[in-house]
């Protein structure tokens, strides 16, 4: 079996596996992205390639993947290994007008790049009508721009291999689950490397149940909104489940159940609800606006984490148990849903 | 003082655009000058675009003959591109036929991308030399290259067939053609590379018996 | 430069058959000459519009060959001797004006040539147009070789004249683009003034009269050919087999019998009138022999002409035996060879007869199995198809809708193939792309949901795309046009077209602009330099996913082989070894594997891209494709 550009569509690409992420992406000119879609526009040759070892969607061995960051072996428990589970959002209100849930995120993100943890972080991009795109981020200003969520999905980490990289910069990376994923394969990886993996310092991951295709999805919208621009979009917990869309032209809203057709296929086959691979994840808090569920897992997230919270940029209180335990079930909900569908493709 | 077989079968073989066409057209006027009987059957068209090309020509006393030469019949190959000898000497060559060739390789696109290779040159010269009576060698692309242009390289290849002594070719007579038929702004650069190739080209000496 | 206009009468001259039919037009007068460009007959415009302004001759590339050959009526009909040349596309274009011309008939001499081209070695298609003049009851004169090319472009006028009808001169390519001994004849001095009698309109209706006049003038034809010196048998009196042949054959038999040293058994019937077949004279000849072998390129003509005289006359003719390709002696595709003529006479002659020695012929076949590579044609160097195809790949498979590219011929029909990433998924005739993208540009609201897409280049937009194009705008089809304008006909030799300024005799031309053209004619249009390839790519990902209407997209680059007559190269290119990735991943030799110019080079060795220096012609487009920014240009 191949193992390279052949393999990856035969097993990702074809199957409409492919979430998106830009793992494979800028690091050679036979696959590109457009609308969203990862695509091969030629053909090669080699029997191995870092595109298929990096997919989070080719064969994934948690035991396997050597946690550089996380340093513990992985626990095979429904939301990972992690130090602490707690309930955060940034001290600031500036960011939290701007972000998704608590602006924890963004706010830590900002931080590390000031405490010189990181040099720079790659963020993503969703502005209005473009798909989402992996942009180097460094100030505040900018990390502003990039807060809120994007629920479709798209190549973030293209940015890693595109660059450009001057040489000994840190890098911090937000992104899915399965982004995540991929730089831990990444990480592992033993095929000659030409990437800046080794500067990634800070890997950020977020709570994630599915993402959508991006072209789909921008036409339903054009269809439900018109030509307003999108400023923010919202999904409020079950059993409301709605999409709600902030524009400028007001408020519009939709019920999820319209939008499922637009889910990835790459998405129903994941397990990995919480990020668990990073040092830190973060996800909101069902029926509790303005906050965020994040959860501590490695040394460098820890400590990171602790100093934000005694510098005073972010603020926690303890997640409440119902809460903790809401988020075991949707994650384990995640996985045997995964399981059961990665058997349909087989 | 040449005594031609009756009629002299020339093949200039090579690949498109290195200026075959117009090379069996400089022998043809010079030959006809002398009183010859010519046919050059030429490709022409798609062949252009970097495919094989090869020019016919039929040299005789008495009549036409048709354009394309029998298999098996070439009596002087002038070959512009090594791999294009073998190519031509497989249907048109025979034991006693004579080669003029031009080291310099073109690589095939089936070559650069990888789906073929290409032999040594030092491997393809001795197949021809199995299949030749006799060999000239030079490379005349290199010799163009140094002059400034590769499109010289059949002109330097004309000039080295003027001194092998197969075939009634003067530099005096190129002169007359090359007024009439080249650009008179590159008269002087043709004429130095028809010098370079009479300086260039080598016989290989042969120790073989011709293939019966 | 030499030129076919020297008035050396006796002097002996190399000339390509095209010459050849350009200089006997000339030696009878020849005022006014069109026709399109065409292998294997653009050298016949060709050569006669480089002496037009010498000889005050007014001769011109048209915009199709119906036109030129309308304009070389008009000529005619004026009392001005004319003609018009073209390949057998060519002829199939204008057949509809040269089936109501026959009606019509003529004054001035009109000799219409067409230049076939049996195997199609530069044609989309394979076909014997001498099928016309029997259509058109047209008299059709075929040359076997350059003096007589050259002699029977003379007389076709005289015959022309004599007749009231056009004449059919039907050449192939080993006539048309070979070369050989030609004595010049006089070139006279005539300047008949013009004149349309109006007395004597030229009205192809009501046909049924003039039909019964053409079949007059067709007896006469008859008649005339009975005596025609471009019939010629040579042989002895009673062959044992007489080969009938004409056109490019009839030297294919001359080598067949010389090599099997069988002028003693075996005639060979030369006919130069194929048609009408002069019967008297066919009749003294089928006398000659009870075996008849048939060599013509491409379809039986001859073989089933002579054929219908002989059953005709089978009575008093007896039994008689006749191969070729009814019988499968000859192969009924393709073009001849001296082999197939000399293994067909062979067979009938029971001679013994093998090229070459064994032993030899072995090794060779060997060492061309074992050591040569195949030789695919490509695109040139710098060609600008190269980057347009790439950007249509990549364009398309982005799209990831299965567009489908409509197209037709000319030097990008490659793109069906390695050099043009196998895009093109249709072809046909001139123009046809454009057409057939009008019906399939219908089919969306049947469910078709792949997007469609027209090709075609520069002159063929002029010559037959014009008319599908404002077709598609009428009738509301959906499709995206890419136009390939590379300012020339860069197949047949770089012929001006109404796009490019000046005419076939070098004056200067009104410009028919591509982009207000395709404008007017109701496409939203816009334009790109191929050679920037990632605009390019947008560009084409933008119009094929506009919804509706017509769509045009025109590729604005100069073809290589025209700027490289000008200039030498843009960019001195080079690979850095340091930085190129060879074959590892990250690259895996894009370059040379997948983009395949012929100006690069792999190293197996070194592993690593290299410039061909005496290929590469500097259009620097592989600089753009590089992953690891390994190829440099510098600007020349
Ligand atoms: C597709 C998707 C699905 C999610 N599903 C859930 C869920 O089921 N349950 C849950 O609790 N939380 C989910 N989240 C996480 C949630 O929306 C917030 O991102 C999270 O709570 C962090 O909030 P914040 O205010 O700290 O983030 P912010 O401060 O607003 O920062 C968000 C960061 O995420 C990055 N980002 C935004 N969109 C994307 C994207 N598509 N890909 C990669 N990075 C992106 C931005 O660059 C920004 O840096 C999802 C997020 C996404 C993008």
């Amino acid at each position: 079996m191949s193992r390279g550009l052949k393999g990856l569509v035969e097993k990702v690409l074809s199957q409409g596996l492919c979430t998106s992420c830009g793992a494979c992406l800028s690091l050679c000119p036979y696959l590109r992205s457009w609308q969203g879609r990862v695509v091969k526009v030629h053909d090669c040759s080699l029997e191995d390639g870092r595109c298929f070892a990096y997919c989070p969607r080719t064969e994934f061995n948690f035991d396997g993947i050597e946690k550089k960051g996380v340093h513990q072996p992985y626990q095979h428990a429904e939301i990972g290994s992690f130090r602490r589970v707690l309930m955060a959002r940034a001290k600031d209100s500036t960011w939290r007008e701007r972000a998704q849930s608590g602006g924890t995120v963004s706010a830590l993100i900002d931080f590390a790049i000031r405490k010189k943890v990181i040099d720079a972080a790659i963020l993503t991009l969703r502005d209005g009508d473009s798909s989402p795109k992996g942009q180097i981020v460094m100030d505040r200003e900018d990390i502003l721009n990039h807060a809120g969520s994007s629920y479709v999905s798209g190549p973030t980490l293209e940015a890693l291999h595109r660059g450009p990289w001057e040489g000994e910069e840190k890098i911090g990376v937000v992104g899915l689950p399965c982004q995540v994923q991929a730089v831990s394969k990444m990480r592992a990886s033993t095929l000659e490397k030409k990437t800046p993996i080794d500067k990634i310092r800070l890997m950020i991951g977020l709570f994630c149940t599915w993402a959508l295709e991006d072209e789909p999805f921008r036409d339903f919208l054009k269809k439900r909104i018109g030509n307003w621009p999108a400023l923010k979009l919202e999904i409020t917990p079950p059993p409301e489940r709605l999409l709600k869309i902030h524009t400028t032209g007001g408020l519009y809203i939709v019920p999820v159940d319209e939008i499922r057709p637009f889910i990835r296929k790459g998405c129903e086959v994941c397990s990995d609800m919480t990020a668990e691979l990073a040092d830190i994840s973060a996800g909101t808090v069902e029926g509790i606006d303005g906050w965020n569920t994040v959860i501590v897992r490695s040394d460098q997230g820890e400590k990171l984490f602790k100093e934000a919270e005694a510098e005073g940029i972010i603020e926690s209180q303890p997640l409440p148990m119902e809460h903790l335990n809401h988020l075991k079930e949707a994650s384990l909900f995640k996985k045997e849903r995964a399981v059961k569908n990665f058997r349909n493709i087989e | 003082m040449f005594d031609l077989k009756d009629p002299f079968n020339v093949i200039i073989g090579g690949v498109g655009g290195q200026g075959n066409v117009l090379a069996s057209r400089i022998l043809g006027e010079i030959l006809i000058g002398q009183g010859y009987v010519i046919t050059i059957g030429e490709t022409y068209g798609a062949s252009q675009r970097g495919g094989s090309v090869m020019s016919h020509l039929r040299i005789s006393k008495k009549e036409p003959f048709s354009p394309l030469i029998p298999q098996g019949q070439c009596d002087l190959l002038i070959a512009l591109e090594p791999v294009e000898a073998l190519r031509i000497l497989a249907p048109y060559g025979k034991p006693d036929v004579l080669t003029l060739l031009n080291t310099r390789p073109i690589h095939p696109i089936d070559v650069i991308s990888g789906d073929a290779t290409y032999p040594e040159v030092s491997k393809v010269i001795a197949k021809v030399e199995q299949l030749s009576l006799r060999v000239w060698v030079l490379n005349a692309t290199e010799i163009a290259l140094e002059m400034g242009d590769p499109i010289f390289s059949n002109i330097v290849m004309l000039g080295a067939l003027s001194t092998i002594q197969v075939l009634p070719v003067e530099r005096q007579a190129f002169e007359e053609v090359a007024r009439d038929l080249l650009p008179s702004r590159s008269l002087m650069e043709n004429l130095r590379a028809f010098d370079r190739g009479r300086e260039m080209v080598k016989e290989i000496p042969s120790k073989k018996v011709p293939l019966a | 430069m030499r030129s076919i206009a020297q008035n050396t009468p006796g002097k002996v001259v190399l000339l390509m058959g095209n010459e050849a039919i350009a200089r006997g037009a000339l030696e009878a007068g020849v005022k006014v000459c069109a026709g399109y460009p065409g292998n294997p007959s653009s050298e016949i415009i060709g050569s006669l519009a480089e002496v037009a302004n010498e000889l005050g001759l007014h001769v011109e590339w048209s915009i199709n060959e119906k036109v030129a050959l309308e304009i070389a009526a008009g000529a005619s009909f004026s009392g001005l001797r004319s003609l018009c040349a073209m390949k057998q596309n060519g002829l199939n274009v204008a057949s509809d004006f040269l089936l109501n011309l026959n009606l019509t008939g003529c004054k001035a001499g009109l000799v219409i040539v067409v230049a076939d081209d049996p195997a199609g070695i530069s044609s989309s298609n394979e076909e014997d147009s001498r099928l016309f003049a029997k259509i058109g009851d047209l008299p059709l004169l075929e040359p076997a070789h350059f003096q007589e090319a050259k002699e029977m472009a003379r007389e076709g006028f005289s015959i022309s004249e004599a007749l009231g009808l056009p004449v059919l001169i039907r050449s192939v390519t080993r006539v048309s683009h070979a070369r050989g001994n030609v004595t010049l004849g006089e070139l006279p001095h005539s300047n008949p003034k013009p004149a349309f009698d109006l007395a004597q309109p030229r009205l192809a209706f009501p046909p049924l009269p003039n039909h019964k006049v053409l079949h007059e003038k067709f007896k006469k034809a008859r008649t005339m050919f009975e005596t025609s010196s471009f019939n010629v048998y040579r042989g002895p009196e009673k062959p044992e087999v007489t080969i009938i042949t004409s056109g490019s054959g009839y030297l294919y038999s001359c080598e067949a019998v010389f090599n099997l040293n069988a002028k003693e058994r075996v005639g060979i019937l030369k006919m130069g009138t194929t048609w009408p077949l002069p019967e008297e004279f066919l009749l003294k000849h089928l006398r000659r022999s009870d075996q008849f072998l048939f060599i013509e390129e491409v379809d039986p003509f001859l073989e089933n002409n002579v054929k219908e005289v002989f059953a005709q006359h089978c009575m008093e003719l007896g039994v008689k035996r006749f191969f070729g390709k009814a019988n499968q002696m000859i192969p009924d595709v393709g073009e001849l060879t001296p082999e197939i003529v000399t293994s067909a006479l062979q067979a009938l002659l029971a001679i013994p007869y093998t090229p070459g020695p064994e032993a030899y012929n072995r090794t060779a076949s060997e060492a061309l199995a074992e050591v040569v590579p195949p030789r695919a044609l490509s695109f040139c160097a710098g060609c600008p198809h190269r980057a347009t195809y790439w950007a249509i790949k990549t364009a398309l498979a982005l799209d990831g809708r299965e567009g489908i590219v409509l197209g037709d011929i000319g030097c990008y029909s490659l793109g069906v193939g390695a050099s043009g990433f196998f895009q093109m998924k249709t072809l046909h005739a001139m123009g046809s792309g454009v057409g057939l993208a009008c019906g399939l540009g219908q089919l969306d609201r049947f469910g078709l949901d792949q997007p469609v897409i027209a090709l075609c280049g520069d002159s063929t937009f002029y010559h037959a795309a014009m008319p599908a194009l404002a077709n598609a705008t009428y009738n509301s089809a959906n499709f995206l046009l890419l136009l390939l304008d590379n300012s020339a006909t860069a197949m047949t030799g770089f012929q001006p077209h109404p796009g490019t300024g000046t005419t076939a005799t070098g004056s200067p031309a009104p410009i028919l602009d591509l982009q207000t053209l395709c404008q007017s004619l109701g496409a939203k249009v816009e334009v790109v330099d191929p050679f920037d390839i990632e605009g390019t790519i947008a560009a084409i990902l933008k119009m094929v996913r506009m919804v509706k209407g017509v769509k045009a997209l025109i590729f604005k680059r100069e073809c290589a082989l025209v700027s490289g007559r000008r200039q030498k190269k843009n960019y001195q290119v080079e690979i850095d070894p340091e930085r190129c990735l060879g074959d590892s991943c990250g690259c895996n030799r894009l370059c040379t594997r997948v983009f395949k110019c012929p100006g690069l080079r792999w190293d197996p060795k070194k592993k690593k891209a290299q410039i061909d220096e005496a290929i590469c012609n500097g259009c620097g487009v592989c600089v753009e494709i590089c992953p690891a920014s390994a190829i440099r240009r510098e600007a020349q």
